[in-house]
């Protein structure tokens, strides 16, 4: 007796839709986020290994620094030249973009959940950074915590373009994306970035999301690509993430 | 049983699965041992059968909540608990190679099941989802036996290991 009755709670739980069961899943993190956090670092920090080959000199550094200065500053003077020349005044991307940083409760391979939600701002749909780059997209929110999910993950489809190419990036499920969707009439290079598209509401400019890895002629149909693209950067070893709003409300 | 220091245990295990068995995950496929799989066994094996069965619906709850699926891994424990609870009363599992198989069939059956269930419910499951099964259930097989002794001890139970007769 006892067995049915526990077993046909279980199978309510799994006829109810994900959007009330995961209600059950925001809340032990919530409740949880403390140890679970603790837990995260912990495990960060054991996996960390002082890697030299990681390391570059603070001349580099610097260089590299004062590189992406000259790059910016030049790019205003260009985009000064364009609305003179042009006389309409247009903002720069993601100049309206708010970014909320959330902290990492709990990563798996399904996902993250991170401790910010819609008292936060944040909606389904919206994408989430890492490192600077795209790592994933919100799939669930509840109030105070929310649910990543990540741009590895089978389930993940995500408008991309490789230079002038759009295309669609799919999770693998194993740390990394495919793009086979691309004729080998296109040209692709190892090494190539690739970036996330424009998406109105949600992106203004094209972010980095990974660069191609791997490429070979798809098994199942030789005319295309089977493209793998690495994430632009670790996605297990991240801390803290932050979440693209778009004209945020102040 | 004594249900504070079950619900203590469940909650500790529970969140050290979530946030603190990565340390020991191995291999690219992040392999790591199902603490909460560990458990069911461990009720199954010490206790009566009314007990153990609420253990093994417990330790489901647990493991949906911090999986990906509700509903799942509920069904799954509290199937092969309830199963293995049964046959625990007709023969004894008391010896550690025992155990470990014990372990590590409960963790393919649940794990094949919860898989399946997963894909009737159409959530997203790993593409190498038999291979993680398989090597989940031996890493827990592994490590299981020695997490008994702990556990006996915190849930105040002698498991007779080292007593003379």
């Amino acid at each position: 007796m006892l067995f049915t009755w526990l077993m046909l709670g279980g199978i309510i739980f799994l006829l109810a839709p994900q959007n009330v069961t995961s209600k059950f899943q925001f809340a032990f993190a919530r409740i949880f986020r403390w140890p679970l956090s603790i837990g995260r670092n912990i495990t960060l920090s054991a996996r960390m290994e002082p890697q030299l080959t990681d390391v570059v000199s603070r001349r580099k550094y610097n260089q590299l620094q004062n590189y992406l200065a000259n790059v910016t500053e030049e790019l205003n003077c260009e985009h000064q030249k364009a609305e003179e020349l042009s006389g309409l005044r247009n903002r720069h991307p993601m100049e309206g973009a708010g970014l909320m940083l959330a902290e990492v409760i709990t990563a798996s391979a399904d996902g993250f959940i991170i401790n910010r939600g819609q008292n936060d701002g944040l909606q389904k749909g919206q994408f989430v950074l890492g490192d600077n780059s795209i790592i994933g997209t919100i799939s669930d929110v509840s109030l105070r915590t929310a649910k990543v999910e990540l741009i590895t993950e089978t389930t993940s489809n995500t408008a991309v373009q490789i230079g002038e190419l759009k295309t669609v990036l799919e999770g693998d499920g194993k740390n990394s994306a495919r793009v086979q969707l691309v004729s080998t009439k296109h040209k692709i290079n190892i090494g190539d970035n690739v970036y996330a598209c424009k998406k109105p509401g949600l992106l203004d400019a094209p972010i980095i999301i990974g660069t191609v890895s791997q490429y070979s002629r798809s098994k199942e149909n030789p005319l295309l690509w089977d493209i793998t693209v690495t994430p632009a950067c670790n996605i297990q070893e991240l801390n803290d993430v932050a979440v693209i709003i778009m004209n945020p409300q102040k | 049983m004594r249900w504070l220091r079950f619900a203590v245990l469940i909650s500790l295990v529970t969140v050290l699965q979530a946030g603190l068995s990565d340390i020991i995950a191995v291999s690219r496929l992040n392999i790591k041992p199902d603490l909460l799989l560990i458990l069911v066994v461990f009720f199954a094996i010490h206790y009566n059968q009314p007990e153990a069965i609420i253990a093994a619906f417990a330790a489901g709850f647990a493991a949906d909540i911090i999986g990906s699926a509700m509903g799942t891994r509920i069904i799954s424990f509290g199937l092969f608990g309830t199963l293995l609870a049964y046959l625990s009363s007709v023969i004894s599992i008391k010896k550690m190679p025992y155990q470990s198989l014990v372990i590590f069939i409960c963790g393919l059956l649940t794990g094949v099941t919860g898989h399946l269930l997963t894909l009737i419910k159409g959530q997203p499951t790993a593409t190498n989802a038999y291979a993680i099964i398989f090597w989940t259930s031996a890493y827990s097989s592994l490590l299981g036996p020695f997490l008994f002794l702990p556990t006996a001890w915190w849930m105040r139970i002698k498991t007779h290991r080292y007593e003379r007769h």
